[in-house]
Formats: C-alpha cells, structure tokens, sequence
C-alpha cells in the first residue's frame, strides 16, 4: 500500500461509517416519539426538566446512568418512591439522612413547590421511557434487598438496637420530623425490626412479602371482595396490617397457617398509635 | 526553535500547566468528598466541585492543543506563523473565557448538562477562539504553501473538533435526544477527531525524535486514522445503549465500539517500531519518554479498560458506576495528558534558557511519580467499581450503604492522587525553574543509538 491508497482508506471508510451512523440517527428520530412517549411530555415535564438542570443535579447523581457518581442514580426513583416521599425528600434531605452516619448528604436545594412538582413530573416521565430495561435489577437508593447487609459489622455485634443507633442509612429523629422521616427510621428501630422480614425492594420477598407498592397491593386487595378487614382506603388497610396482622392473610403457606399470620401481633402494644402512624405515612409512599 | 514566532507556544504551556495544578486540587477536594462528612456542603459542594475538576481538564488541554499547533506548524510549513499577535490576543481571550466561566461556577451559573456546563456566553467566546486560532494556522500554511500530511491530520483533527462543539449550542426539549447529541460532541471528540490530533502530534515527535522516515511514518497515520473513525464514528452507541434508543445500537454498537482498540494498537505499535526500525536517537530522551507512554497508556486506559465494559451485557451492570471514572482517568491521561506533556518536553529546551537537551532528575522524577499515580488512581477507582457493581447491583444493596462499605478504595484513591500529585507538581517546578528565551536557536542533531550523549 502506498500513502495515497491508506489516505483513500482512511477518508473512504470514515465516510461510509458516517454514512451508517447517520441513517441509524434518521431511523432513531422516527423513533424517538413512541419510545420517549413524547406526547407527554407536558409544560410541567419541561420544567421540571429546567429545574435539572439549573441546579446541577447532574453532578452528583446519574440519570439513565449518565452523571456524577457522588450519589444514587435517579432513573427510576418514582417507581421506588411515591410522590409525597420525594416531596418531603426534597423540601428537607436532612430530614431523611444523618450526614455522619452515611457521610453524605445531599445539600438543601431552593425549590418552590411548583419546581418540585415539576421535578418529580420530569423524573416520572424519564423512568417510563423505553431504555431497554436498564438497570436490571431496581438501584436502591438506601436499605438492602437482603436483611442485615446494609448493617455496618459493630451494628451486627449489637443485639440491642434502638432509635439512636439505628441502621447505617437512617437518621435520628426527633419528634418535630416529618412523619415520612420518622416512619423510616421506625421501620428499621421498632422492636422486632420490620426490616427484619420485609424488604422495600420489588419483589425480594423475605419471612414476609416485599413492601414495595404495598399501597397498590393495599387497593387491589380491598376491590378483591375476599378482604374481611374494617379498613376502608390503602392507609387504613396499611394500619390495620400492622396492628392486627392477621385481618388480611398474605396468601402463601410460607406467611401464615391456619388463619394466623406469621408476622408479630405485639405492635399494636410496643408502638404508640403516633408511632403507627408514622409507620403508615412512610409506608404509604412505597411504590 | 528555527522560528521566532514558535515561541508564542510558551505562553499557551504556561497557561495549560497553572490549569493543570488547578484541575487536581478540585480532584482532591472532590475525592476528600467521597469520604466525607463535607464541612463545605454549602459553600463548595460536590457538584461545583467535580465540575471546576472536569472543565478545567478541557480547558489546559485545549490549551496545550493549540500552544503544541503553534509549536508545530512553523516547523511543518517551514515558516513564520501568520500571526503573532493574534496568537496572543487569542490566548487572552481564552483565559478570561476559562477564568470567568469556572468562577460562574461557584455560584452555579452552567447549563447543567455533563462536561458542556459553559453557560451560553462562554460557548460564543469559545467559538469565536476557535476561528481566530483556525485563521491563524490556515493562513500561515496558505501563505508558506508547504503543507505536509502530518499537519493536515491535525488541523483536520482541530477543525472538525470546532465544527463537533456545535451541537452542544442546540436546545431539545426531549431529555433523550438532548442526550443523543451531547455525545455526539464528548464522544465524538475523545474518540475521533481528538485522536487525529493525538494522532498528528504522535507522528511529529516519533520523526524528530527517531528520525523515522516521513514517507512511512505518514502513510501509516492515515490507517490509523481510517481505524479510529471506522470504529469510533458507530462506537459513539455504547454511550446510547440505556437512553431510550432503538434496540439495535445495542449489538452494532457493541461490536463496531469493540473495534476501537484496535487503532490504539496500531498507535502503540508505530510508536514502538518506529523507535526500533530507526538507528538513530535525538538527546531529548524524556521527550521521547512522554512520547511513547502516551502511545502506551492510551491502550492501557482506553483500548483495554474501555473494551473492558463496552459490551452491552457488561455495560448494563457496571454503567455508571466508578468503573466509568476509573477509565475516563487513565483514558483522558494517557492520549490528551501525556501528549501534551509530550509536545511541552520537546519544545522546552529550546523555548526557555539554561536547560540541558536531555532532561533533568526532577523530569524523570514527575514522569514515573504521574505514571505510578495515575496507575494507582485507575486500581483505586477500579477495585472500588467492581465492589460497588457486586455490592449495589448484584446483591442489591442501597447505593449509600454500598458507598460506605467501599470507603478503602477512597482513601487509596486519595493516597495514590497524593503520589501523582507530587509528580505533576515536579513537571511544573521544572516548567518554570528557567525562564524563557525567545530567540531562535539551532537544533540539535540526531546521533546513532547507543552513542553516549554529550
Ligand atoms: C489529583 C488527581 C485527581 C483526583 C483526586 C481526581 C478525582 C476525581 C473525582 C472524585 C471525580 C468525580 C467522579 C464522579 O463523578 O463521581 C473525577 C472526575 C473526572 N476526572 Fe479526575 N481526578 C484527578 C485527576 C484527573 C486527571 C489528571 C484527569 C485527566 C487527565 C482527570 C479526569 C477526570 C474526568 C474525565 C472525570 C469525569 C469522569 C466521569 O464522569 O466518568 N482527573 N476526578
Ligand atoms: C482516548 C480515548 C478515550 C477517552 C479520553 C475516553 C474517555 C471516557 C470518559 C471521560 C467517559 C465517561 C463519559 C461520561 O459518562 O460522561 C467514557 C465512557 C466510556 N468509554 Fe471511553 N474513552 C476513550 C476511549 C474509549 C474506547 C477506545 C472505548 C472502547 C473500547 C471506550 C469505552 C467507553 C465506554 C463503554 C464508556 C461508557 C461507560 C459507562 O457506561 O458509564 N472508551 N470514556
Ligand atoms: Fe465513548
């Protein structure tokens, strides 16, 4: 080969290249539509998606994978947590994490409630696009699809966990916390732990049934007709699981047997009502 | 030095080695964070910080890009650069841009969008930069008529990455397709046109420093060439797999994205027969260090650690995590660092008075310090992404009690960041320890490999 041949070469193949790839871009754009669901993105989508990018959001955190590595990736947060989670979340996050405990902390943004709505519109419509089914497995952002691993090896040590010295990921709260905040650190500090035997990762079922979506689950079984319980809305539904267990049976051998269900009937006693309810506020946010 | 106006080059390495300095200190104070609890949460956040760090990088690299084309043009076309005043007011220009914009940044004022944050104004002044820089070269080379391959791969290089900085002036509304084109100026820079201008660089150096023969040196650079942009034009999809796009770029894309180290190859193999084939040996034996790491770490950081998680069912697992920051870092400084530091070593001797040919101690000293540094940030960030990838997302734990449970690799990254600090800081006392000469001097000759140096 001499200089003009590899020059050929070069310039031939570059351009056949840029050829390919931009017909995949034309056939991408004819896409682009149905797989985005472009049709909704509303005037709060597009704020939200303003609000992204004015406060730099994407230098800590990673969307569709693609950000800083600082903190937890945001793909497909309204599908862990509900809107009124996120709300609060955002409002305050030093409400939810104790920075000496986790180390970071996520620093208080200004944001108006219309951002916020915004925010949570954008990010809804980011984890409903089409994005071949990444991640594989949810991303949590705290907590652990498996019991005692978010432990730290001295909280392993311990056999008398209390609200103080809760897991690694919670915050200590005080009773001026929101309710959402405290429910959290209570779910991980009641006695027996309800982290002990539910997860809030979808579908990662431990001595009892994975609490992720529990407030849809909560629906679908009060419509079933089966429900022989006194509550009347999910929150109801939520409370009364805590408090009386056994209302409404989880089916599955695994959760109960002869009308009993596995899971402790001591809450209703070892928990203030406040306590429950907080329990219940959080819970409800689980998505 | 043959021309007096290459030494307009001196300003521009002096400008990219205070960035330099400047970039690794926002490195640190971002990495101090990963440890945490930060005492500066409100007042230099994470966010700033990590941004300064990444922007500053492109900044002195482009620096140092335009200080080495000045370098080497006149020596290419064999004549006075068209303008030295340009050169300069184009200098000064970029530094306010750069210095104001990363000032804005502390207040936050940036687009928010991965590595493009220049708000509006920065990207004209950059713009406007560009065109006054590719002004400059264009008419020295008009003017010389003389315009060898070598050159023309890089002014190629340099003029297409102008014309790939446009698509980040452009706004959509759709997130995804925001994203889509956003590559199409990072990717399309670090694995294309940038790599043309590493490319032409390479070939300048390897025919000073061994007196390889231009004819073959030229014809090889253009396969090169061909490589790199048959491979990275496509590649650009392992940055689409997961942003909502077509199904097919997954499995084009794994595969043309895996052809690309296949020109680095090519890179490191001109590099070194180049250096073997030739009997001959220039004195600026540090230049020819620098010369031929650059080659070398580049198939170490970008070739193998970017094969490494290109496949997409790699990818799916380890996207986003620290396993992209270990590659981004041993990439960006083995192809864009290195050869920069490659030009600036060559260029040296003659650009100020008082230093030997061959390079001193304390430039061996800052070689193997960044060499042995940055190989233990690329471990450090590597250990610390495959526990994160088995902890977060095979065995499902919550991203913040992963980040606990991997704080080592932190403090290794800080430790090994400490020892490739030190290095740089050599590179850039040897920097300024003489001070520059501005008249032309006679170039030293090329003696027979093995002969003693003088
Ligand atoms: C003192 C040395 C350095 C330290 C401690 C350091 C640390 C860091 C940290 C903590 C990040 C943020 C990663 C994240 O998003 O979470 C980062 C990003 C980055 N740094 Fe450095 N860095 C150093 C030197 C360098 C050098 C010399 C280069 C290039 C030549 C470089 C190139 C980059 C790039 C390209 C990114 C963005 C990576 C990505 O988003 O994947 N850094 N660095
Ligand atoms: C000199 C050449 C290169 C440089 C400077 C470079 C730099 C980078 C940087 C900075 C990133 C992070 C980008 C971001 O997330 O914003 C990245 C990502 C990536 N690079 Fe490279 N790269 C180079 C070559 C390569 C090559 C040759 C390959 C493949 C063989 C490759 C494969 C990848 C992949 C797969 C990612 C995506 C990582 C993820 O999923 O998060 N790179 N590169
Ligand atoms: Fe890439």
């Amino acid at each position: 080969m001499n200089k003009r041949q590899t020059r050929l070469f070069a310039i031939g193949g570059s351009v056949l290249a840029a050829l390919l790839f931009l017909g995949m871009t034309l056939d991408s754009h004819r896409q682009f539509p149905k797989l985005t669901n472009a049709q909704n993105i509303s005037p709060e989508v597009t704020l939200g998606n303003k609000v992204w990018h004015a406060n730099n959001c994407i230098n800590c955190h990673t969307l569709f994978g693609e950000g800083a590595y600082y903190a937890p990736d945001l793909t497909k947060i309204t599908q862990l947590r509900g809107e009124a989670y996120l709300r609060a979340y955002l409002h305050d996050p030093a409400k939810f994490y104790d920075e000496q405990k986790v180390r970071r902390l996520m620093p208080k943004q200004d944001l108006s409630d219309a951002d916020i709505t915004g925010l949570i519109a954008f990010l809804d419509w980011v984890s409903k696009v089409d994005n071949q089914g990444w991640p594989p497995r949810p991303l949590l952002v705290s907590g652990s699809s498996l019991p005692g691993m978010a432990m730290t090896a001295a909280q392993q040590g311990s056999t008398t966990g209390t609200a103080a010295t809760g897991p690694a990921d919670t915050r200590p709260t005080t009773s001026g916390d929101n309710p959402i905040a405290q429910g959290e650190s209570l779910f991980h500090s009641a006695s027996p732990p309800c982290a002990a035997c539910h997860s809030i990762a979808p579908g990662v079922n431990m001595a009892g049934p994975s609490l992720a979506g529990i407030s849809a689950l909560a629906e679908k079984a009060l419509a079933s007709g089966t429900y022989k319980g006194e509550a009347k809305n999910a929150k109801e539904f939520i409370h009364e699981s805590i408090v009386h267990p056994s209302a409404y049976l989880e089916p599955g051998d695994m959760y109960s047997a002869a009308g009993t269900s596995f899971m402790p009937d001591t809450y209703a006693t070892s928990l203030t009502p406040e306590q429950v309810d907080q329990l219940v506020d959080y819970l409800s946010t689980l998505k | 030095m043959r021309y007096k106006s290459q030494s307009v080059a001196y300003w521009y390495f002096a400008v990219a080695m205070a960035l330099f300095g400047l970039q690794l200190v926002f490195g640190l104070l971002s990495a101090a964070k990963y440890l945490g609890p930060d005492p500066l949460l409100y007042i230099l956040p994470f966010d700033v910080t990590k941004m300064i760090h990444t922007n500053l990088l492109i900044v002195w690299v482009l620096t140092g890009f335009m200080g080495a084309t000045y370098w080497m043009v006149p020596d290419e076309s064999r004549t006075e650069l068209y303008s030295v005043k340009l050169a300069i007011w184009q200098l000064v220009l970029w530094t306010a841009m750069g210095l104001a914009t990363i000032f804005g940044y502390f207040f936050r004022y940036g687009t928010g969008n991965k590595l493009l944050e220049q708000p509006l104004p920065s990207k004209i002044i950059i713009v406007v930069v560009m065109l006054m820089f590719l002004y400059n070269i264009f008419m020295t080379i008009k003017r010389s008529g003389r315009f060898t391959t070598t050159e023309g791969v890089l002014i190629g290089g340099l003029g297409l990455a102008a014309v790939l900085y446009l698509p980040a002036l452009l706004h959509y509304e759709n997130y995804v397709i925001s994203i889509f084109y956003r590559w199409w100026t990072i990717h399309l820079w670090v694995e294309g046109v940038w790599e043309m201008i590493q490319g032409g660089f390479l070939a300048y150096l390897l025919i000073r420093l061994s007196g390889a023969d231009r004819e073959v040196m030229e014809k090889w650079l253009y396969v090169i060439v061909g490589l790199v942009f048959i491979a990275g034009i496509i590649g650009t999809a392992h940055h689409y797999y997961w942003v909502g796009v077509p199904h097919y770029w997954l499995p084009i894309g794994g595969v043309f994205s895996a052809l690309e180290p296949v020109a680095l190859v090519g890179m490191a193999v001109y590099a070194y027969s180049a250096i073997r084939r030739s009997g001959l040996q220039h004195p600026n034996v540090l230049a020819l260090h620098w010369t031929v790491g650059s080659a070398v770490f580049t198939l170490f950081g970008a070739g193998l650690l970017g094969l490494a998680h290109t496949f997409p069912s790699v990818n799916k697992w380890t996207h986003g995590t620290m396993i992209t920051a270990m590659h981004g870092h041993a990439a960006f400084y083995g192809a864009y660092a290195m050869i920069v530091l490659a030009m600036i070593t060559y260029a040296l001797p003659s650009l100020t008075s008082g230093r030997r040919e061959q390079g001193s101690p304390v430039g061996y000293w800052a070689f193997w310090m960044q060499l042995g540094g940055m190989f233990g940030m690329t471990l450090s960030f590597g250990t610390a992404g495959i526990a994160q990838v088995y902890l977060e997302r095979i065995l499902g734990l919550g991203y913040l009690d992963t980040q606990l449970k991997i704080q080592i690799h932190f403090v290794m990254l800080i430790a090994t960041a400490t020892v490739f600090t030190i290095g740089v800081g050599l590179f850039i006392f040897d920097f300024f320890r003489y001070p520059p000469r501005f008249a032309v001097s006679a170039e030293p000759e090329l003696k027979p490999r093995g002969v003693a140096d003088a």
